[in-house]
C-alpha cells in the first residue's frame, strides 16, 4: 500500500522561546515490509541550523536549531511511504514453542540472537514488576507456539484494558497502568513489552501511523488521525513479529512504521530544550494519512 | 614470603620501617632484602630525622593549603570545609609497562560505537553492554578521526600478595588525578630538593606538555585552535585539579554556561563576542554533556553538543560514550578481548573479577560471599562497594537479593590486601597498603606513559577502600632513571613557549570577568564596613566620653556603610532604644553573622565564592592571601568571644591587613588584561559608593563641638586621611578641609574624585564594539557626569548647614551614589552573560536514576 502522511506539530508558548535545539524522531524509516520514498521536513520558523541522520536502531533522526525569538514552533514532517503486509501474514500456530524460544535465545550465539537480547532487559520507561510475569504467564504454555503466545496476550490486554486518552501521560508509570487497567496505545504497547520481557522474550516499541477508514458512509477525515504505537517481539527463528494491542491485531500495511527502539524514550517525536519560553506550552498535533 | 625481613637498623632508630608479615611489601624483595632504590630513600629519610621530618610535612601541607590543593568532599552540610590535599611524604616508586593495555582499550571502545564485532562474535555477552548506563547509545558511529578514541587513560594498579601488579580498574571518563601528582611532585621537590635530584627521578612535565600538543594537534581547525577545559563548577571535588590543569596548559577553564552551541560549532561566550572552541578537555561526565540527546535536565552539558562532535567540528576528550570502558565486566573479560583485539593476553592482569550476570560466576560468588567485594558495575548512581563479610544477615540477605534481581549490575572481586609502602604516620615509617593509579596517553601510533603517578595510601593497616572520598593520603610516584634526565630537555612543544595571541588574552570567559568584577565589588564592602566598625569600636571604648548624639550618627553610619537589616536606624528613642543603648550584640551581628546579607562575614564569604570561581586566573600569592583571609574570618570568632570589652578593633586588625594586601597584589601581580580591569572597577565604584555612604552618614548631620570633631575624626580614620590630614592642615579639625581631603583631593587614593577617575580610565580601556559612534557610552557619561558634579564642589556650599544638616552635601552624594548605581547596573547588562534559563520541551521522568 502506498500512503502519504502529513504530521504536524504545533508547539504554542506561553512566553517568548529565545533558542531552541530539537531532536525529532518523525520520518518514517525502512524496515522489511515499508519503504519510504520520499520525506520532507519544514520547520517555521526557519532553522538556522539542520541536519538527518540514522541514528543507533537506524531510525532517522533530524536535528534543528531555531535562533530567531518565537512565540510557535511549527513542523511539518510529509512523507510518501511503501507498506506490505508482515511477510505475507505468516500463520502465528507455526513455529517454535515458548520453551524452544527459551532456550535458543539463551544458548544460541546467533548475531541476530545476540543482537535482539538488547530488548530483553529494563528500559528506562519500562522496568520489570512482578505483575507484569503474573499477567503474562497464563498466555506462554511451554509448548504453545511463541507467537501465538504473543497474539493471545495482545489479545487479553485488548480485551482486559479500556482505551482512555485522558488516564494517562507519557509518564505515567507502567505499574499504574497495570493497576487501573487504562490507557493508550502507547501504554499498552508498553505493558506488552514489559510482558513479553518479563517472560523471557525480547520485545522493541514500535512508533508510527496507523490508517484509520472512515465508518461506512462517512468522508474520511483530514487531520483525524493520530501518532500509533505497537510492539515488536522477537522469535529466534522467525525474527521480528509486529503485534497491536490496542486493535488486536498484528500489524497490517495499514501500520506505517516511524522508528523503534526500547521503548517510548528513543523515538520520543520530538525533545530538546528551549531558552525562554514561560509555562505550560499548548501542544497540537495533526496527523493525516492518505492512500495514494 | 617466608622470611620475615629485619627492620633497618640506624643511627636514629625511631625511624625504622618493619613491614607486615603475610603482605607483600613494595620494600623489600620476597626473600626479605631490601631494594637497592628503596634503600637510598629510607637512608636519606633515617638521616633527615623524625623532627625534621615532622617539620618539613607541615611545611608541604602549607604550600598545598597555599596553592588551594583542595579535594572537596561531599557531606550533607553546606559548610563543610574542604580538605586540603593530602600528601604523604615518603614517594612511592614504580616501574611502568602499561602501553598495551590502553591500546586494547583504545581498540575495546573503537568497536563498542562502531561494528560491536566482539558483541556479534559472542567475545563479550551482549548484556555487558545493554544492561550499562554507561554505553551511550547516542554516541554510536561518533568517531575521532585518526587512529585514537581514547585519548587520556587513567588506571589504578595494585600490587597483590602475589607480588604482581594487576589493574584494579580502568579510568576513561575524565581521569582524574593527573593534576594531584604534578602537585605533589612540585611540593615534593620544594620539600626535598636534593633527595629528589639525586634520585634521578623522571619529569612529570613533559607528559603535560604532549598532552597540550596532542590536545591541539586534534582541532579540527588547525587555524589558531581554541582548546578549553570543561569543568562541572567550583562545588566538584576535583575543582581544584580543573583549575590547575588549565593553568599548567594554559587553557581557559570554562562551565556548562560559558560555552553555546550556534550555527553548528561551538562557543565561548567571551565579553566581545563569542570565540569557536575546537577542542574541550572534559571534566564533565559524558551523560551529563548534553540535554538535548543525553541526560535532558542536566546542567552542567552544552545543549546539542553532540551534534557538533557528530558533525567533527569539535572535538572532546575523552569521547563522549567513554565511560563505559570502566565497566569492572571487561576486567572480567579482558583476556578474551585482548586475544581477540591485539592477538594474545596482557601482561599485566586484572584483578580477579567475576560478573554475576554469567551463572558459573553468579554461583561462584553466592557460594563464596564472604571472600567477595561486591561493586556496582556502574557507578553514576552513587552506590558503593560493599564488603559482603561485614554485612549482618540482614544486610547479606538484602546484597543477595539485590544481586538475583539485577545480576548484570554487580562484579565480585576478592578482598584485596593491597602491597604496602612505608608511609609516615604519626612520626614513624610504619607499612600501608596502597595503590598508584597512572595514566596512558594517546601519542603517534601508541601511548605514552606518564613517569609517575598518583599513589593512595590507606591510613589504617587494612583499608579495604582507599579513595580519596574515604580520607587516603596521597604520595608523590617516582619512575627512577637509569641516568640523569638532562636538565636542558627541550620544551618538545614550540607552541607552548609562543605567546598567547593578543585575542586570547581579552578573550576570558565573561562569566570570569563577571566574578572578578564582584570579587572587587565584595573585598570593598566588607573592608569599608571594617573600617567603619573599627572606628566605632576605639570610639566606643575610647577614653573620651561622647555624647548620645555622637554615639547615634556613629552606630547608625555601620548601618548605613553596611547596608544591613534591621540595624540602628531612626532617632534612637523608638522601638529600637535598646539597640542604641547596648550596641555592642548588633555590631557583633554586622561584623560576624554569615546569614545576615550585608555583614562582613557575608560580604567575605561572598568574595570568597568569587575568587574559586575565577581562581586560575589568581597567582599564587593572591591565592595564600585568599587562604589568610580565610583564616583570619574562621579566627574572628574566637578572638571576639573574649569580649567587647577587650579592644574588639583589634581582632579586625589581620582581616583588613589582608584585604589590603589582596588589593596590592591585585595592582603588582596581576596582568592588566580585562579581567584585571573588570576588578578594578569593582573596586573603584564600590570605594566610590561606600566613600560617598560614609561622608554622607558622618558629616550631613551637623552637631555642636565637640561632637563635630569626633565625626570628622572618625570620618578620617576610616578613610585612612587622618594622618595625612594633621600633617597638612595641623590645625583643628574642620569640616571644610576634611571634605576637601576625602573628596576632591586627586592625590589621595581614598578620595572620592580618586575613584571616579581611575574609573573613568578603566571603562575608556574596555573592548568596544567596532562600530562605536562617537557618542558617549551610557556608562561612561554616567561616570562624566559624576566626575564633574565632584570637581565643580565648593567647599563652602557644602559644609553650609541649615537647622543641623549640610542639605548640599547630602544632594550631592545622593546625585553622586545614584550615577554610579547607573554605571555599574549598564556595564553589567553590556558585559556580563545573564544566562537564560533553559527547560526541556518535554519534561521526562525517566532518566533520574539510570
Amino acid at each position: 500500500m502506498k500512503y502519504r502522511i502529513k504530521h504536524i506539530t504545533e508547539y504554542l508558548y506561553a512566553g517568548r522561546v529565545s533558542h531552541c535545539y530539537n531532536l525529532a524522531h518523525l520520518i518514517p524509516r525502512d524496515s522489511q515490509r515499508q519503504k519510504r520514498i520520499k520525506n520532507n521536513v519544514r520547520v517555521q520558523p526557519f532553522a538556522t541550523y539542520s541536519s538527518k541522520r540514522e541514528d543507533y536502531f537506524g531510525n532517522l533522526a533530524f536535528h534543528f536549531e531555531i535562533q530567531k525569538p518565537h512565540n510557535k514552533l511549527v513542523i511539518t514532517s510529509t512523507s510518501e511511504v511503501n507498506t506490505e503486509t508482515q511477510r505475507g501474514e505468516i500463520s502465528l500456530d507455526l513455529g517454535i514453542t515458548y520453551s524452544e524460544a527459551l532456550q535458543l535465545l539463551a544458548t544460541r550465539k546467533d548475531t541476530e540472537i545476540l543482537l535482539a537480547r538488547e530488548f530483553l532487559y529494563d528500559s528506562p520507561l519500562i522496568k520489570y514488576f512482578p505483575a507484569l510475569k503474573e499477567y503474562a504467564a497464563p498466555s506462554f504454555a511451554p509448548n504453545q507456539t511463541l507467537l501465538s503466545g504473543a497474539m493471545d496476550l495482545t489479545k487479553r490486554i485488548y480485551e482486559d484494558f479500556a482505551y482512555s486518552p485522558a488516564a494517562t501521560t507519557v509518564s505515567t508509570p507502567l505499574e499504574k497502568v497495570m493497576e487501573t487497567k487504562r490507557g493508550v496505545c502507547q501504554d499498552f504497547a508498553h505493558l506488552q513489552i514489559g510482558c513479553m520481557r518479563a517472560m523471557g522474550i525480547p520485545a522493541k516499541y514500535v512508533s508510527g501511523y496507523l490508517e484509520t477508514l472512515p465508518a461506512p458512509g462517512q468522508e474520511r477525515l483530514v487531520g483525524a488521525d493520530a501518532s500509533h504505537a505497537w510492539l515488536s517481539v522477537f522469535s529466534p527463528t522467525e525474527g521480528w513479529m509486529e503485534f497491536d494491542p490496542t486493535n488486536n491485531c498484528v500489524a497490517h500495511e495499514q501500520h506505517v512504521i516511524t522508528a523503534w527502539g526500547r521503548d517510548y524514550s528513543d523515538v520520543t517525536p520530538l525533545r530538546g530544550v528551549i531558552f525562554g519560553g514561560g509555562e505550560n506550552p499548548i501542544l497540537n498535533i495533526s496527523v493525516d494519512v492518505a492512500r495514494i | 614470603m617466608s622470611q620475615q625481613p629485619a627492620p633497618i637498623a640506624t643511627s636514629d632508630a625511631t625511624l625504622s620501617y618493619t613491614p607486615e608479615p603475610g603482605s607483600f611489601d613494595e620494600v623489600h624483595t620476597p626473600d626479605g632484602q631490601l631494594k637497592p632504590h628503596w634503600q637510598h630513600l629510607l637512608e636519606s629519610f633515617q638521616s633527615i630525622g623524625k623532627e625534621a621530618l615532622t617539620d618539613r610535612q607541615t611545611k608541604a601541607l602549607r604550600i598545598l593549603r597555599d596553592d588551594g590543593a583542595t579535594y572537596n568532599m561531599y557531606s550533607e552540610a553546606h559548610n563543610s570545609p574542604n580538605l586540603t590535599w593530602g600528601l604523604d611524604l615518603v614517594p612511592a616508586v614504580v616501574v611502568p609497562g602499561l602501553l598495551e593495555r590502553a591500546e586494547v582499550l583504545n581498540l575495546l571502545l573503537k568497536d563498542i560505537y562502531g561494528p560491536r564485532d566482539l558483541l556479534r562474535n559472542g567475545v563479550i555477552p551482549p548484556e555487558a553492554l545493554y544492561c550499562h548506563a554507561g554505553f551511550l547509545r547516542a554516541c554510536h558511529g561518533v568517531m575521532l578521526p585518526g587512529e585514537h578514541q581514547l585519548i587520556l587513560h587513567g588506571v589504578d594498579l595494585m600490587r597483590g600478595p602475589d607480588g604482581d601488579m594487576r589493574v584494579l580498574t580502568d579510568r576513561s571518563q575524565s581521569p582524574s588525578g593527573a593534576g594531584y601528582a604534578l602537585e605533589n611532585r612540585t611540593v615534593m621537590s620544594r620539600i626535598f630538593p636534593s633527595l629528589y635530584r639525586d634520585s634521578q627521578v623522571h619529569r612529570l612535565a613533559t607528559f603535560f606538555q604532549r598532552l597540550r600538543t596532542k590536545l591541539t594537534s586534534m582541532a579540527p581547525n588547525q587555524d589558531q585552535p581554541r582548546a578549553v577545559v570543561l569543568t562541572p563548577g567550583a562545588h566538584n571535588e576535583s575543582y581544584f585539579e580543573h583549575a590547575y590543569i588549565s593553568n599548567y596548559l594554559g587553557l581557559h577553564l570554562v562551565q556548562s554556561g560559558d560555552l553555546v552551541v550556534r550555527n553548528g560549532y561551538v562557543w565561548m561566550k567571551s565579553l566581545e563576542g563569542l570565540n569557536r572552541v575546537d577542542v574541550i578537555l572534559r571534566r564533565v561526565d559524558d551523560w551529563y554533556c548534553d540535554p538535548v540527546e543525553l541526560r535532558s535536565d542536566s546542567v552542567l552539558g552544552v545543549a546539542n553538543l553532540l551534534e557538533v562532535v557528530r558533525a567533527g567540528r569539535v572535538v572532546i576528550v575523552n569521547p563522549l560514550g567513554s565511560g563505559i570502558i570502566e565497566s569492572p565486566v571487561f576486567l572480567r573479560y579482558m583476556p578474551d578481548i585482548a586475544k581477540a583485539l591485539l592477538g594474545r593476553d596482557l601482561r599485566i592482569k586484572s584483578v580477579e573479577t567475576h560478573w554475576c550476570g554469567n551463572n558459573q560466576d553468579r554461583d561462584y560468588i553466592l557460594a563464596n560471599l564472604d571472600k567477595l567485594v561486591i561493586k556496582p558495575t556502574y557507578r553514576g548512581n552513587g552506590e558503593n562497594s560493599v564488603l559482603a563479610r561485614t554485612l549482618d544477615d540482614e544486610g547479606k540477605a538484602a546484597l543477595i537479593s539485590k544481586i538475583q534481581k539485577s545480576p548484570y549490575q554487580y562484579v565480585a572481586q576478592p578482598e584485596l590486601n593491597a602491597g604496602h609502602l612505608p608511609t609516615y604516620v604519626d612520626e614513624q615509617l610504619v607499612p600501608r597498603p596502597s595503590i598508584l593509579r597512572t595514566f596512558a596517553l594517546a601519542s603517534d601510533a601508541s601511548y605514552t606513559l606518564m613517569p609517575g603517578g598518583l599513589t593512595r595510601v590507606a591510613m589504617e593497616q587494612s583499608a579495604f577502600i582507599i579513595s580519596n572520598q574515604a580520607g587516603s593520603q596521597s604520595k608523590d610516584t617516582w619512575v627512577l632513571a637509569s641516568e640523569p634526565e638532562r636538565v636542558s630537555a627541550k620544551r618538545q612543544d614550540e607552541s607552548l613557549s609562543q605567546p598567547l595571541r593578543e585575542a586570547e588574552l581579552i578573550s576570558l570567559p565573561s562569566r570570569v570577568v563577571e566574578n572578578l568584577f564582584w570579587m572587587g565589588r565584595y573585598a570593598e564592602r566588607a573592608e569599608a564596613s571594617l573600617r567603619i566598625l573599627r572606628t566605632v569600636f576605639m570610639i566606643l571604648n575610647g577614653e573620651e566620653s561622647i555624647t548620645e548624639e555622637c554615639k547615634r550618627v556613629l552606630l547608625k553610619t555601620v548601618t548605613e556603610v553596611s547596608s544591613t537589616q534591621p540595624g540602628f536606624v531612626g532617632d534612637g528613642n523608638g522601638d529600637n532604644k535598646n539597640i542604641f543603648d547596648a550596641p555592642e550584640k548588633e555590631l557583633l551581628l554586622v561584623l560576624k553573622d554569615p546569614k545576615r546579607v550585608g555583614s562582613v562575614c557575608s560580604n567575605l564569604n561572598a568574595m570568597l565564592f568569587c575568587a574559586d570561581q575565577s581562581k586560575e586566573l589568581l597567582s599564587s600569592d593572591t591565592l595564600r592571601v585568599i587562604n589568610d583571609i580565610r583564616d583570619a574570618l574562621l579566627e574572628l570568632e574566637p578572638a571576639l568571644s573574649i569580649g567587647l570589652t577587650s579592644a574588639p578593633e583589634e581582632a579586625l586588625d589581620p582581616l583588613v591587613t589582608a584585604l589590603m594586601a589582596l588589593a596590592g597584589l591585585a595592582q603588582e601581580s596581576m596582568v592588566r588584561d580585562v579581567g584585571w580591569r573588570f576588578m578594578e572597577i569593582g573596586r573603584r565604584l564600590e570605594r566610590g559608593i561606600q566613600t560617598s555612604a560614609m561622608i554622607k552618614s558622618l558629616l550631613v548631620p551637623h552637631l555642636q563641638e565637640p561632637a563635630q570633631d569626633t565625626l570628622v575624626q572618625a570620618m578620617l580614620l576610616s578613610l585612612e586621611g587622618l594622618i595625612s590630614y594633621r600633617r597638612r592642615y595641623r590645625a583643628a579639625i574642620n569640616v571644610e578641609s576634611a571634605l576637601d581631603l576625602v573628596m576632591l583631593d586627586t592625590n589621595n587614593p581614598r578620595s572620592l574624585l580618586f575613584q571616579i577617575m581611575q574609573l573613568s580610565q578603566h571603562v575608556e580601556a574596555l573592548p568596544k564594539p567596532p562600530t562605536q559612534e562617537n557618542q558617549l557610552s551610557p556608562e561612561a557619561r554616567a561616570i562624566l557626569e559624576a566626575e564633574t558634579a565632584v570637581k565643580l564642589s565648593r567647599l563652602n556650599e557644602l559644609s553650609l548647614q541649615e537647622q543641623g544638616q549640610r542639605q548640599n552635601l547630602q544632594k550631592k552624594l545622593s546625585r553622586i551614589t545614584k550615577l554610579l548605581g547607573t554605571a555599574s547596573n549598564v556595564l553589567s547588562d553590556k558585559y556580563f552573560q545573564h544566562r537564560e534559563a533553559s527547560r526541556q520541551l518535554v519534561r521526562n521522568t525517566w532518566e533520574s536514576k539510570r
